[in-house]
């Protein structure tokens, strides 16, 4: 295993306070989760990229932070406005 | 072991830790507004370590141009996504975005 291997590693156990966050508290504080987890799922994905050492998987990276952008803002107006 | 590599690491290291410090943050604080700050240091601290880490690892290349979009694209849409955020959770909360005269928010009511 390599460092980039440990470092994706990392980032995938920031994923359980994340998870944590998104089961507590009130929608909008689960949201907040919900948005930290896209970003670092955005980063484990750069960062598996470069373990894979292939550069077409970071357009999976950018793909997932464009993504997260739009569940994000999504999601606000919904609980803005609706909910 | 290079000095590149030893960079890496150290790069690696900064980005993993300020996310985890940051993740847990998010669980531990009790206000909301509170917590929404935590998503900053991540798009801005750990996914700048990251981009130096391929930086210094790549050089110039593929893989170091799309990191810095990803860095910049997340810079750009966290911000807009916290503003939101805090919005929605300020109008959940009183009913409007506007600051109310009890607050005494310098220049919110125009006595700027």
């Amino acid at each position: 295993m390599n460092l980039w291997l440990w470092a994706a590693i990392g980032m995938l156990m920031c994923a359980i306070p994340c998870g944590i966050a998104s089961f507590r508290g009130e929608a909008i504080e689960r949201l907040l989760g919900l948005e930290m987890m896209g970003v670092v799922t955005t980063m484990f994905l750069l960062v598996m990229a470069e373990a894979e050492g292939n550069p077409n998987f970071y357009d999976i990276g950018l793909t997932m932070s464009l993504l997260a952008f739009g569940a994000g803002i999504v999601f606000t107006r919904f609980l803005e406005r609706w909910l | 072991m290079k000095a590149a590599d030893i960079a890496v690491a150290v790069l690696l290291g900064i980005a993993v830790l300020t996310t985890m410090i940051s993740c847990w943050a998010l669980v531990l604080f009790r206000d909301k507004f509170q917590r929404m700050h935590y998503l900053s240091v991540v798009t801005t601290v750990s996914t700048f370590s990251l981009l130096l880490a391929v930086v210094v690892k790549e050089g110039w290349g593929q893989a170091t141009l799309k990191t810095i979009l990803v860095f910049f694209v997340l810079l750009l849409v966290n911000a807009v996504v916290t503003h939101a955020t805090a919005r929605a959770a300020r109008v959940r909360q009183y009913g409007n975005w506007v600051p109310t005269p009890e607050e005494h928010i310098s220049g919110a009511d125009g006595d700027r």
